[in-house]
């Protein structure tokens, strides 16, 4: 239950705290709201921005560069989902609790509702739209899920295409017990999980990492 | 290498086939509700009471309109008229939708905790979520009563407050336990759950004038644009319900829940798409949830282990105004031969929102008494569990003394009691032992009634072989989508690839409500009787040329409607279908037979000797069905149940602060369900059955029956393990540390 604070949370908050406009974004949206009558004074380096101010930023999304203006509280699950039409990673929680929002940035698996977009600007980010390969041949884990019925209703199953991936990656896929433990901050609610084991165990044979 | 998710069919078993959705799903291609683009939608968010009684006596909303994006905060001073009638699912001889008859924002008045009391609409997601949250309502608030054992609660018998309950009894089971040689006499409890499908409640709502769309996860796409006409007061046919994905439903999307109306009338005032998408926290009080149950359980026995006396007490809470209850004894008195029967349900009225169907909504909690009850006895008279349900089994239930269409709980036992090696067992609680972990197997029954519903499907199959499969039934991962191809292509005799198959949406053929498993059954029906027309249609051509035969009729393709329903059902139910009504008939409530889907559950435990960690080693579970249409899919569900039965036995609990009666861990790090390292080796055993009573394509379901009894089997290994016999669900190891 709490691995996903440990392995993928963690990263982000750390950078949160590092980065003096994300800091105040970040206070904002976890509601502690910062006067608002008055303007917020601007941080050494950094320009500050009231909720609700738009944020010019470029996101560099499965290869491809995408212009968008944002409100700077917008999460990265957010712009991927409600402004650049890209719905395969899912909202399940919103906050950081069930994993359906995995997406890769710089190759490494992000909670992308924990995640503010523009933190996430000069990065290289995958969502699973950009798992495929570009024919349309699908990526081993892809292939595995659908041959192991790793899921039901399906909606999960991109966070945890994704997370699989990197677990696979990561070299945490040695044996069964091992794919339990780091594949447990992604909630199947239909409960598909010796599936999902299945199909990690065999999609990493096809990725060169048994 | 072996695939265990595809195992190889049995006699009476479909092909594995793989999800014909399969590649949508893991591609992120699948569109759910929330995943519709709508030209400019401005969001929706809501605030919600937090007192559970009392009224709002004034709202201070200056903070929250000024919140830069706000376009308009609707109460219930100003959304009062949105709602002109709301008739409760099942609940009256008037046609109804609604999961309860409280109506938010159409009054001051609060029912209970997580009320809708404002509904904020703003340009981004993000102003509207901050403006909900400065909501600042002013209440007179009274105090609540939260439960059992509250001061204020008032019980009802259910039989008073339906026509269609009616307490089983026979025999005089108060008498016969008296004299007993055995008896086994105890009180459980079964607490609050949540379904809590990752996805999230969504409602997106688009007006074309008078004609108005709904994109929304719903488990009846005509039920909902039903519901959702008659609380607007509109045609029926100005309304447009889409739902080809359903990210998981559980009974959470079965019942038309209150937000949708209003964000339509929000839509409306505005003018602009609304799309609403809840808050997890939110989804706690959006939709319905499973009621807490305490439950008595008597039973009495020879000692040769025969059944003398069933007694069965079940008390379910309820709200205020809605006398909702699940009544799990009209399945708990068929399980096994029995003289004498005494049962009755009552429910409890409390300042709470009215409860609903949750996966197998009578049986999970009724079943987990009745089960660890069966323990108990077997452990009294010193015989084995799995033979004490072998000396009462029956294929004649007890009540009516009806016949069973099919009964295999015993073949269901018999194997997976040798795949578990169950004569491996030692007896003796508290004997086995791993190292520092105390090892426990015990069992239960499953069980699940066998409802089918009358139901409508249009196919058309094109000279070229392909076909098209239309009907509004539902997906919600059950593997609709693919059984339904797999029907047609079977009574076609085509290629199941070459079927396309269209669902999920309401102007579709009608299909019933994904609920009480009875999809497979009533849709493969309609699908089997329009492919058989079709059939007809081709008969008496020589050619095996399926172009040659579409020439010789002059048509380019062949399409076919068939309407449906169950064996022995009135046509009647057809008419209720086209007003979105599921007309669910089976399980006990026939007059000619009984018709339930058994299986047994053997599970393996491991308690730790200090810390009383608890830990499922090993589960594995068999289950006869009838006809299975796809062994794929079948034991994902099957399997899907067992793992969400864990979740009941040791996990999921909503807690309700006493005092306020309100919820405290409306989350999901603080409301536990199974993750993936809590379930290790599991193993699902179909057992070939064949029923040709049930249904015309003699299909039982098998998206609730895994979850049945698995908590019992959980419960009866923790005492095998420790010697503790815990009654009260979850079982967490503060209830092991004596």
């Amino acid at each position: 239950m709490t691995q996903f604070l440990k392995y993928v949370a963690g990263i982000q908050r750390r950078q949160m705290l590092y980065g003096t406009a994300a800091t105040l974004a970040f206070l904002l949206v976890s509601r502690v709201v910062v006067a608002r009558q008055k303007p917020v004074g601007k941080a050494a380096g950094g320009i500050a921005h009231e909720a609700g101010d738009k944020v010019d930023l470029v996101l560099d999304i499965n290869g491809q560069e995408r212009h968008l203006s944002l409100d700077g509280r917008t999460s990265l699950l957010d712009a991927l989902r409600d402004h650049l039409d890209l719905t395969g990673s899912k909202k399940g929680c919103d906050h950081g609790q069930c994993g359906a929002c995995t997406v890769h940035v710089d190759g490494r698996r992000v909670l992308s509702c924990l995640t503010l977009a523009s933190m996430a600007s000069g990065k290289k980010i995958t969502t699973i739209e950009g798992l495929a390969g570009p024919d349309g041949g699908l990526h081993p884990m892809q292939a595995a899920f659908i041959e192991h019925d790793a899921f039901q209703c399906g909606y999960c199953t991109p966070g945890q295409i994704m997370s699989a991936v990197a677990c696979v990656e990561e070299g945490h896929a040695d044996d069964a017990a091992e794919i339990r433990e780091y594949m447990s901050g992604n909630i199947c609610r239909c409960a598909a999980y010796p599936n999902i084991v299945a199909a990690i165990e065999h999609a990493k044979v096809a990725m060169g990492r048994a | 290498m072996a695939n265990a998710a595809a195992p190889e069919p049995k006699e009476n078993m479909g092909q594995p086939m793989p999800r014909i959705d399969g590649r949508l799903k893991v591609t992120g291609g699948a569109r759910y509700p929330s995943d519709i683009r709508l030209k400019e939608p401005v969001y929706a968010a809501l605030a919600l009471s937090s007192i559970a009684l009392g009224s709002i006596s004034r709202f201070r909303l200056d903070a929250a309109r000024a919140v830069a994006g706000v376009i308009d905060i609707f109460t219930h001073e100003t959304l009062s008229d949105a709602i002109k009638e709301q008739v409760m699912m099942g609940q009256s001889e008037q046609a109804g939708y609604a999961a309860s008859t409280i109506r938010p924002l159409q009054s001051a008045s609060i029912l209970h905790d997580g009320q809708i009391i404002a509904i904020v609409v703003a340009d981004t997601f993000e102003a509207a979520t901050e403006a909900a949250r400065l909501v600042a309502p002013e209440y007179d608030a009274r105090t609540p009563s939260a439960t059992f054992g509250s001061d204020g609660v008032t019980i009802e018998e259910a039989a008073k407050i339906s026509k269609k309950h009616e307490d089983p009894k026979i025999g005089d089971a108060e008498a016969a336990l008296r004299t007993a040689e055995v008896k086994v006499d105890n009180r459980y409890s079964t607490p609050v759950q949540h379904h809590n499908p990752i996805e999230l409640f969504t409602t997106s709502c688009i007006w074309d004038g008078p004609k108005l769309t709904i994109f929304e996860p719903s488990q009846t796409a005509h039920g909902l644009r039903f519901g959702v006409a008659q609380q607007l007061g509109m045609n029926p046919d100005d309304v447009h319900v889409v739902s080809s994905f359903i990210g998981g439903a559980f009974g959470s999307k079965g019942a038309t829940t209150e937000r949708t109306a209003l964000i339509a009338a929000i839509a409306k005032k505005l003018d602009r798409p609304v799309k609403f998408v809840s808050s997890r926290a939110d989804a706690f009080f959006v939709s319905t949830y499973r009621a807490e149950t305490e439950q008595r359980v008597a039973l009495a026995a020879s000692r040769d282990g025969k059944l003398t006396a069933l007694i069965h007490e079940g008390h379910e809470v309820t709200s205020r105004p809605d006398g909702y209850f699940v009544g799990g004894t009209d399945t708990t008195t068929r399980m096994y031969a029995c003289p004498n029967i005494s049962t009755k349900v009552s429910v409890v009225h409390a300042d709470r929102k009215t409860p609903g169907f949750m996966r197998a909504p009578a049986e999970m909690p009724y079943m987990f008494v009745l089960e660890s009850a069966m323990d108990e006895l077997a452990e009294t008279l010193g015989i084995d569990p799995v033979e004490l349900r072998r000396i009462n089994d029956t294929q004649i239930e007890p009540i009516k003394g009806l016949a069973f269409t099919s009964r295999s709980l015993m073949p269901c036992f018999d194997a997976a009691a040798a795949a578990f090696r169950w004569s491996e067992r030692n007896r003796k609680p508290g004997a086995a032992r791993d190292g520092d972990w105390l090892i426990g197997q015990g069992c239960a029954t499953s069980c699940y009634p066998t409802m089918v519903a009358p139901a409508t499907a249009r196919v058309s199959l094109m000279p070229d072989g392909t076909a098209h499969v239309e009907t509004a039934a539902q997906d919600v991962g059950t593997g609709t989508y693919t059984v339904v191809a797999q029907m047609a292509a079977e009574r076609l005799g085509i290629d199941a690839r070459h079927v396309k198959v269209t669902l999920g949406d309401s102007k579709l053929p009608p299909a019933p409500v994904s609920g009480g498993s009875n999809v497979t059954a009533s849709v493969c029906s309609a699908v089997a009787k329009a492919c058989d027309a079709i059939n007809e249609k081709l008969r008496g051509s020589n050619s095996q040329n399926l172009a040659e035969q579409f020439r010789r009729l002059g048509v380019s393709e062949l399409v076919e409607y068939a309407e449906t329903v169950a064996p022995g059902a009135s046509p009647e139910g057809i008419d209720q279908l086209y007003k979105g009504i599921s007309a669910l008939g089976g399980g006990p409530k026939l007059k000619d037979r009984i018709q339930y889907a058994f299986g047994a559950q053997f599970i393996e435990v491991a308690v730790h000797s200090r810390t009383r960690e608890i830990r499922v080693r090993r589960m594995t579970g068999a289950f006869a069905a009838g006809r299975i249409m796809n062994t794929r899919t079948a034991r994902s569900q099957l399997m899907g149940g067992m793992i969400g039965g864990i979740g009941s036995a040791l996990l999921e609990a909503t807690e309700i602060d006493r005092r306020y009666a309100r919820y405290v861990n409306k989350n999901l790090a603080d409301y536990e369900v199974p993750v993936n390292a809590d379930i290790e080796a599991l193993d699902v055993i179909l057992v070939p059955e064949t029923d040709d009573k049930v249904n015309a394509v003699g299909v039982k379901g098998v998206g609730e029956l895994g979850i049945v009894g698995t908590a019992a089997a959980v419960a009866n290994a923790v005492y095998n393990a420790t010697g503790i016999r815990v009654r009260d669900l979850p079982i967490r190891l503060d209830a092991l540390l004596t």
